[in-house]
């Protein structure tokens, strides 16, 4: 499909599109997540961030050889109308079980901290209405939500001031303290926290300066990066090692240390601002969705917004058993992995293709 | 122009004449005339109502008498001699003249309505600085302007508005410094403009605005001439409207609404102080009172245990949840409010007085509100007037009932998800096609040093990057 794109990106919009769509509630729950790798895990957010920056110059390198095409237009191209369509069809459905699963996370854990004797729907309906008015207002505007959200909640990074305090500055040491199998584990676990900068496969075509993407994209992944590295520190500074294991959400913890004489509690008022991050992860997921379906039906609408999203709140609801819930929300994030890869084999198609059409 | 040479000897009858006494009866203060000069007959209609005697007497009695030369000196001629040329000729408050011998119309501008005099702003007063206000008079507004930017570059287009009103309309704009674009919109958003009659120049603001269902106004109105002046000087446009006190300032952006004249005269340190206080006031007075029923109702960990027992004790006496306890002392407020702006002066304070009594003991003693509350709502109110523009101040007071509604559903969640809203919502707006959050968002780094931070004055040499005539082309805005 040739898609006319408006150019409407600046190098801002998309430092803060690759971090903010990676900051999810992942950051909440990420020193769990790191946690076989015990206290050496303080310096994973580096390794990720060295991983993601690798993983972004085959994804540029792919996207700046259609310029003005999104990932979606690529696979058609380089597989053919029916198959790309087929490829396309598979990951909108993953796209959509990853939102589902990115709200429902966050809105468990509203349900669990802030509103303990309520059920979900109704706050899920309001997120819903929020989350709709801000895609359709396309990609700049989600761009600059991203932005304002960053300084309207990166501020409770001062909150872990008490965690440093009152934690203990030896546990960062020694560094290496772990084998390769926990490693593996903790990366296999933890690297989903980076999940989000992968988006750029899309709204690459809106970005004016598609040359300086590269660096962009590096910027937003380094400070997302610096921003997982404080909080992981201060996590292996004030837990110990079985906390670290077996509390779920250990951030939620060191919002719990910090001692304000007008505020108890700032672990409520932190996840309710948490909302702000959810919101702009869901948003440009929730647009590349559109986005697909606007791909596969040749028609750009606004109706396609609201399908998906009538669709993935459906989705929410259904009551399935909390293990095939949390089967399939496993395997989404498996799939993440697998997409985050993806266009390495893209590139190699993308290469070989040209000599295969050369034989024919 | 001289009009002797237009004239024509050989007409012998004229049928408008008759016409258009046909077309003024039924008008009570139409004066029909007919003086004989040493020279000729001639015959006088006018409103007497719009030009008063004294004038009248100067500008048309007395040349007449001094000879026919001396008014068409000061008369137009009027050579179509079409009934609507003539017609709005009257009603503008000219006079119209007819001589017969010579078969010719002339009028003499003689509008000369009651004004109001220059008085001191009432909505926007200030401590230092200028003192004047513009008045509903459209010329004397602009002789205000006039006054204080004496420059050829100042111009000014005039529009007709109101089919059935006609109200005279002016866009006024230093040439060398307007955004040409800009420019270009306002003029086709007036043109645009379809509408039996405007009273007041917010009727125009709310036909141009491009986001109507938005509860913030996207034009900042002001009836101050020295805000006028800067305005104009920092490259933006001004629509003025007779009969309108306040003038339109376009673009206008979310930030300048909360900026007062004063903040130039005072030094920058208090300028930034003030200008602080009130963000941060526009911030609590949509927060606080739903803080209160998100605190009770659903997180009361968030408090001190103190706070907290204070609280709860304050509250022994209500029956009601927090939610409608705040809405009904919200909602007293506002009725005080607003009865007490609609009463004669000297009612309205006392009805002010009282109903703060009433409602600050005896409210409570009923056990109808807490302590606590009147307190956080006292504080909301003020707060709530602290943007020097009305306009905004209003839109805080709906904003909050929004906030309030979504903390007594859902909390500090609810109030998040509100403020996720509002945020957006105020992103997505546009004056003259200009976002609304600027310099914040899109970020322009030169306005942001006169923005919630005011630089020392050197530092704001510069036009506002918002309302500059050659847009930057270094990187993409």
């Amino acid at each position: 499909m040739e898609q006319n794109h408006t150019k409407v990106l600046n190098g801002y919009h998309v430092v803060f599109l690759v971090q903010n769509v990676m900051i999810g509630s992942t950051l909440l729950t990420l020193p769990n997540l790191l946690s076989p790798a015990g206290y050496s895990q303080w310096w994973f957010p580096l390794l990720f961030a060295l991983i993601a920056n690798l993983l972004v110059l085959p994804m540029i390198w792919l996207v700046s050889k259609y310029k003005e095409h999104d990932l979606f237009a690529i696979h058609e191209k380089l597989f053919g109308r029916w198959v790309g369509k087929g490829l396309n069809l598979f990951l909108l459905g993953y796209l959509i079980v990853l939102i589902a699963a990115i709200c429902e996370g966050y809105l468990d854990l509203i349900q669990v901290v802030a509103l303990p004797d309520r059920t979900t729907t109704w706050p899920l309906f309001l997120f819903f209405l929020v989350l709709v008015y801000i895609t359709s207002g396309g990609i700049k505007s989600i761009a600059r939500y991203c932005i304002m959200s960053f300084f309207l909640v990166t501020w409770i990074i001062y909150f872990l001031k008490w965690g440093m305090t009152d934690g203990d500055i030896r546990h960062a040491l020694p560094l290496f303290n772990f084998t390769a199998q926990e490693l593996f584990t903790a990366t296999k676990k933890g690297f989903i926290s980076m999940s989000g900068f992968e988006l750029i496969l899309f709204y690459f075509p809106y970005i004016i300066h598609q040359q300086r993407a590269f660096k962009q994209a590096s910027l937003g992944i380094w400070i997302c990066a610096i921003l997982y590295l404080v909080t992981v520190l201060t996590s292996v500074m004030y837990f110990s090692i079985w906390q670290l294991e077996n509390v779920l959400y250990p951030v939620l913890y060191l919002f719990n240390a910090v001692k304000l004489s007008f505020l108890e509690r700032v672990d409520v008022l932190a996840i309710s601002l948490w909302v702000f991050f959810i919101l702009t992860t869901t948003t440009a997921y929730l647009w590349v969705v559109k986005r697909g379906i606007d791909s596969i039906r040749m028609a750009e609408k606004k109706s396609h917004l609201y399908i998906v999203a009538t669709v993935i709140f459906l989705f929410i609801n259904i009551p399935f058993p909390k293990e095939v819930q949390k089967m399939i929300y496993e395997r989404v994030f498996y799939i993440n992995y697998a997409f985050i890869i993806w266009p390495l084999f893209l590139c190699i198609i993308h290469l070989v293709k040209p000599a295969k059409e050369g034989v024919k | 122009m001289n009009g002797i040479g237009f004239w024509q000897e050989n007409k012998t009858e004229n049928i408008l004449i008759t016409t258009l006494q046909k077309k003024l009866e039924g008008i009570g203060d139409v004066v029909h005339k007919e003086i004989e000069t040493p020279e000729e007959k001639v015959t006088i209609i006018y409103f007497s109502s719009l030009i008063d005697n004294l004038t009248f007497h100067e500008k048309v009695i007395i040349p007449l008498f001094n000879g026919r030369e001396e008014i068409t000196q000061t008369a137009k001629i009027i050579e179509q001699e079409t009934l609507t040329e003539v017609l709005s000729a009257i009603t503008e408050g000219n006079t119209l003249l007819y001589f017969h011998k010579k078969d010719l119309y002339f009028t003499v501008n003689t509008y000369s309505p009651p004004a109001r005099t220059i008085a001191e702003s009432d909505t926007e007063s200030t401590v230092s600085g200028p003192r004047d206000a513009l008045t509903e008079s459209l010329q004397t507004n602009l002789s205000l302007i006039k006054r204080r930017i004496r420059n050829p570059n100042l111009k000014s287009k005039n529009y007709i508005v109101g089919t059935e009103t006609n109200t005279k309309l002016t866009v006024v704009y230093i040439e060398t410094i307007v955004n040409q674009e800009n420019l270009s919109r306002v003029f086709t958003k007036i043109d645009g403009i379809d509408w039996p009659g405007v009273n007041d120049i917010s009727i125009v603001s709310q036909l141009m605005e491009e986001h109507q269902f938005s509860p913030f106004t996207q034009y900042h109105m002001t009836e101050r001439p020295d805000a006028v002046t800067s305005a104009l000087l920092d490259g933006r446009i001004i629509i003025m409207m007779d009969n309108s006190q306040g003038v339109l300032i376009c673009p206008s952006t979310f930030l300048e609404f909360f900026l007062s004249p004063e903040d130039d005269y005072n030094r920058w340190t208090t300028a930034t102080l003030l200008r602080c206080l009130r963000f941060f006031g526009f911030f609590l007075t949509i927060m606080l009172t739903p803080f209160y029923i998100s605190a009770l109702s659903f997180h009361p960990e968030i408090l001190p245990f103190e706070v907290l027992i204070n609280l709860q004790e304050s509250r022994s006496r209500v029956p009601f949840p927090p939610v409608i306890e705040v809405l009904f002392m919200e909602l007293v407020i506002e009725v005080l409010r607003e009865a007490g702006s609609r009463m004669p002066t000297k009612i309205g304070q006392t009805i002010g007085i009282v109903g703060g009594i009433v409602i600050g003991t005896a409210a409570v003693e009923a056990g109808l509100v807490s302590n606590t509350l009147i307190v956080l709502v006292a504080i909301s109110a003020l707060l709530s007037f602290l943007p020097p523009s009305f306009t905004m101040s209003n839109s805080s007071r709906v904003i909050r009932y929004l906030f309030i509604i979504s903390a007594g559903i859902f909390g500090l969640y609810g109030q998040m998800i509100a403020f996720a809203w509002l945020m957006q919502h105020l992103l997505s707006l546009t004056s003259l096609g200009t976002p609304y959050m600027t310099p914040m968002i899109p970020r322009k780094w030169s306005d942001l040093l006169d923005s919630v931070v005011r630089l020392p004055t050197s530092f704001l040499k510069n036009t506002k990057d918002v309302s500059r005539a050659v847009p930057p082309t270094k990187g993409e805005k």
